[in-house]
């Protein structure tokens, strides 16, 4: 039985790894740069082609951690003080995407797929 | 102050919600010797988080990219594992035992099972702990000013409200019935197992690795599951304000799958008409 899950959870990991491995080697998307600043995102629009994918590639300026959050494109990334986070994003349908970092609520901004 | 409080209080729910029914199951089953098994599991998991969140911090590049979705992904589907497995294990019990516990548990059989006790406590604390390290980091690192020991005490005033709300389940659930406690337990973990398992779909479907789905309902303006009701609902059973298509289907899927193993062997296996008061050796 321990050996069952055991097996199980190997397998599992390996899978991630795999998988991960693929995907960072996969073609580049454009990048799309977007800073935290002070209770900010700079810039606070961001306008992108509809229907392709992209990667906003996030720097946080502040002393403390963010977390980048969009319930919108349903993405979830802590991004640690000083470092900069690849955000990948799927092609999006023309339309408006909020963002928000969740750790401060104040730092608001927008994704504008046209 | 409030804000802090509110995400603290988040992401210390659900792990207080596992603690507080592994203790209250170790105490309803007369193992409370093997208390140091959640103890031990929980506290591990207190020090992975912290280890994560010094590692991202260290981190950059790909690594910092990938990897705390892949180890966050990892905590998910071993969690929904270990919790469908105990589930199922409690239901079993749920219709075998009645009567005088202490005497009638097979305990050979209860310490056989201990280290999925552990492995559960684990992972209900590491899953959102790194998160709230990294949170909490900031915040004290911030606490020069009235505002920010304001907020640094409301992140605090959280955790302690969620490790309170983990302590009154267990308080409250060493008066319900072992019968009950399990029967209850099972659906709860399977509710539990089925938001997390949702959730893993889901990082999967935004990581690209499986088709991206439009949004199934938007219930943000009703009960947001950032809140602070909308997040218990999330933590206790998997309440998303707005999923995929994907998430809502994988939560529906699992709930059959795993509903259907639970309840329907329950039901009709043998060992559920076993003798009064006895466990079937084999249950495990």
């Amino acid at each position: 039985m321990r050996r069952r899950l055991t097996l199980l959870i190997a397998g599992l990991v390996a899978g991630l790894v795999v998988v991960a491995g693929a995907a960072s080697a996969a073609d580049a998307p454009p990048e799309v740069a977007l800073t935290l600043d002070k209770d900010q995102f700079q810039p606070s629009e961001i306008k992108v082609r509809a229907n392709t994918p992209f990667v906003l590639v996030v720097t946080n300026k502040n002393a403390k951690a963010a977390e980048f959050e969009s319930k919108d494109l349903r993405v979830e990334k802590v991004v640690p003080a000083g470092k900069t986070v690849n955000v990948r994003i799927r092609a999006l349908k023309p339309g408006t995407y909020a963002f928000f970092d969740d750790f401060n609520k104040a730092a608001t901004g927008r994704i504008v797929a046209e | 102050m409030g804000g802090t409080f509110v995400i603290t209080l988040r992401e210390g729910f659900e792990a207080a919600l596992i603690l507080g029914i592994v203790y209250t199951y170790l105490q309803k089953i007369g193992a409370e010797r093997h208390y140091r098994y959640a103890t031990r599991g929980g506290l591990l998991g207190v020090l992975a988080s912290i280890a994560l969140g010094v590692i991202v911090t260290a981190l950059s590049g790909p690594l910092l990219d990938l990897g705390p979705d892949v180890i966050g992904l990892g905590v998910i589907f071993v969690a929904v594992v270990v919790l469908t497995w105990h589930g199922y294990w409690m239901r079993q019990h749920a219709r075998a035992v009645t009567g005088d516990v202490t005497r009638k548990i097979d305990q050979a059989q209860a310490t056989h099972r201990m280290w999925i006790i552990g492995v559960i406590a684990f992972a209900g604390v590491f899953r959102e702990g790194a998160e709230t390290v990294l949170f909490m980091w900031g915040l004290l690192t911030q606490a020069t000013s009235t505002s920010g020991w304001a907020s640094a005490l409301g992140a605090v005033l959280g955790l302690v409200m969620a490790a309170s709300l983990g302590w009154a389940i267990f308080r409250g659930g060493r008066h319900v019935s072992l019968q009950r406690f399990f029967g209850v337990t099972s659906i709860f973990l399977l509710l539990l197992a089925a938001g997390m398992f949702s959730t893993g779909i889901g990082r999967l479907e935004v990581m690209g690795f499986l088709p991206a789905t439009s949004t199934a309902w938007d219930t943000t303006f009703l009960l947001d599951d950032h809140g602070v009701v909308g997040g218990f609902l999330n933590g206790l059973i998997g309440y998303r304000s707005r999923p995929s298509m994907l998430e809502a289907g994988s939560y529906l899927l699992y709930l059959i799958v795993a509903g259907t193993l639970l309840f329907r062997s329950g039901a009709s296996s043998p060992r559920s008409r076993a003798p009064k008061g006895r466990i079937p050796a084999h249950a495990a």
